[in-house]
């Protein structure tokens, strides 16, 4: 039950993301600020709730994202979300993360899952734009709205993720 | 480390250009296709009612351009009926055979985009017609303004677009001429290149007289898209590396943000 209501607020961000946020940005801005809602969500999944979690959540919804726009490569979006998400998880699981340690988490994971992007595009040259002018294109102006939106959802996303936790611990421990 | 070897391994399977999806893959992008369509839709409305506010004032100056353009309309209508007359019984006399007839009878499928990639380098647009619809790959997909891309990939109900923005070196190209040249000029686009935001068309003849300015379309000459799309105008022409063919930049005619609806140009069934 409680995993089914992760997996469809991650549903509705990824829904959102591709649906309506292309209209909201500005049109001299349509391309060069790309959401990553998901992946927000499950950087918050790997802080709040579990490492876990974040791996299968991030292997989901990239899947999804690799099928539905089904473009060049397939299975790229569900590694990189799989793993950025495992790698949080791994460092920062069992800490209290403050509001400023999800941000700066928030925002390198969102970089770290960008680089991996370019990278993997460029290797198999379906991208021949240098690093600098990707950066500066799209990297740093998405990085804002990603931000936005991690500090919009902050406090319901980790009270929700925190409460499961706890129940998990609660319920494991008399047994 | 067995995870790192599933990657490359399915990334190899993806590039090599395996056509058509199979049965999951097909039903996950119909059920996501029909729940973003309830999203995408309204929220283009509403962006649409605000911006309609905004160009209030300029609505009257609209009025009186397309009052303009529908009187030209009407007047090329009544030269396009002769036209049309004279054609058809040209082609009467000459003895064309059905086939030949038809061959620019285009059937243009009405689509809703229904989703927008968030990758930057997979631009790739979702609309609500799939191969139910007759859809198939690599018809061209138009809007009033121009050329916006290809589909890609079909399923039952939906179907992907890759848009011109995507084209790149390792796709064929699409075959295109000039507006007017049709005859004498000739070359391939075959990619874009993002940070000038232009088109790049190779395999121009170095004695081709296309020159800045000149509306390209496609040339149809490769039989796999419709003829006479137009893509975008010549913004500079140098010659390439060895001297011997020229290669153009081309600004794309079409918008490519908040993209409502498009058209799914259907040729005419090759009769063979």
């Amino acid at each position: 039950m409680r995993m089914q209501g992760i997996v469809g607020l991650t549903f509705l961000a990824f829904v959102v993301q591709s649906t309506i946020v292309p209209w909201i940005i500005p049109g001299e801005f349509a391309g060069r600020i790309v959401p990553h809602f998901t992946l927000a969500v499950v950087l918050f999944a790997a802080m709040y709730h579990s490492r876990h979690s974040a791996l299968l959540l991030g292997a989901g919804f990239g899947l999804l994202q690799d099928v539905v726009f089904r473009g060049h490569l397939l299975g790229l979006h569900a590694y990189a979300m799989a793993l950025i998400g495992y790698l949080f998880g791994l460092l920062l699981e069992r800490r209290r993360s403050t509001m400023m340690m999800a941000l700066v988490v928030v925002a390198f994971g969102t970089l770290l899952y960008e680089l991996a992007l370019y990278y993997v595009y460029k290797v198999f040259q379906f991208t021949q734009e240098s690093l600098s002018w990707a950066l500066v294109d799209h990297i740093l102006p998405s990085l804002f709205l990603q931000l936005a939106f991690a500090l919009a959802v902050y406090i319901p996303l980790r009270r929700w993720f925190q409460n499961l936790a706890m129940n998990r611990y609660s319920k494991k421990e008399p047994e | 480390m067995i995870s790192f070897i599933l990657f490359i391994a399915v990334i190899g399977v993806s590039i090599s250009n395996r056509s058509g999806l199979t049965a999951p893959e097909k039903f996950l992008r119909d059920t996501t296709g029909f729940v973003q369509q309830w999203f995408y839709k309204p929220a283009g409305y509403m962006a649409g009612f605000f911006q309609d506010i905004g160009n209030l004032r300029a609505m009257h100056e609209e009025n009186e351009q397309l009052r303009m353009t529908v009187a030209a309309y009407t007047r090329d209508k009544v030269k396009f009926n002769a036209m049309e007359q004279t054609n058809q019984s040209l082609q009467e006399l000459l003895h064309f055979t059905e086939a030949q007839k038809k061959i620019n009878d285009y059937k243009f499928l009405f689509a809703q985009v229904i989703a927008v990639s968030p990758d930057p380098y997979n631009q790739t647009l979702t609309i609500n017609l799939g191969s139910k619809n007759g859809i198939k790959e690599k018809m061209a997909v138009i809007t009033d303004e121009g050329m916006v891309g290809i589909i890609s990939k079909v399923s039952e109900v939906t179907s992907t677009i890759m848009p011109l923005l995507e084209l790149n070196d390792q796709a064929p190209g699409i075959s295109a001429t000039a507006l007017g040249k049709q005859k004498q000029s000739f070359g391939i686009v075959s990619s874009y290149n993002k940070e000038t935001q232009m088109l790049q068309m190779t395999k121009i003849a170095a004695d081709d007289p296309m020159t800045k300015g000149d509306t390209i379309l496609t040339s149809g000459l490769n039989n796999v898209y419709p003829e006479g799309l137009v893509i975008g105008t010549v913004e500079s022409i140098q010659d390439s590396d060895f001297g011997l063919t020229k290669t153009a930049s081309i600004k794309l005619a079409a918008d490519f943000d908040h993209l409502n609806e498009v058209l799914v140009v259907q040729k005419p069934e090759a009769i063979q």
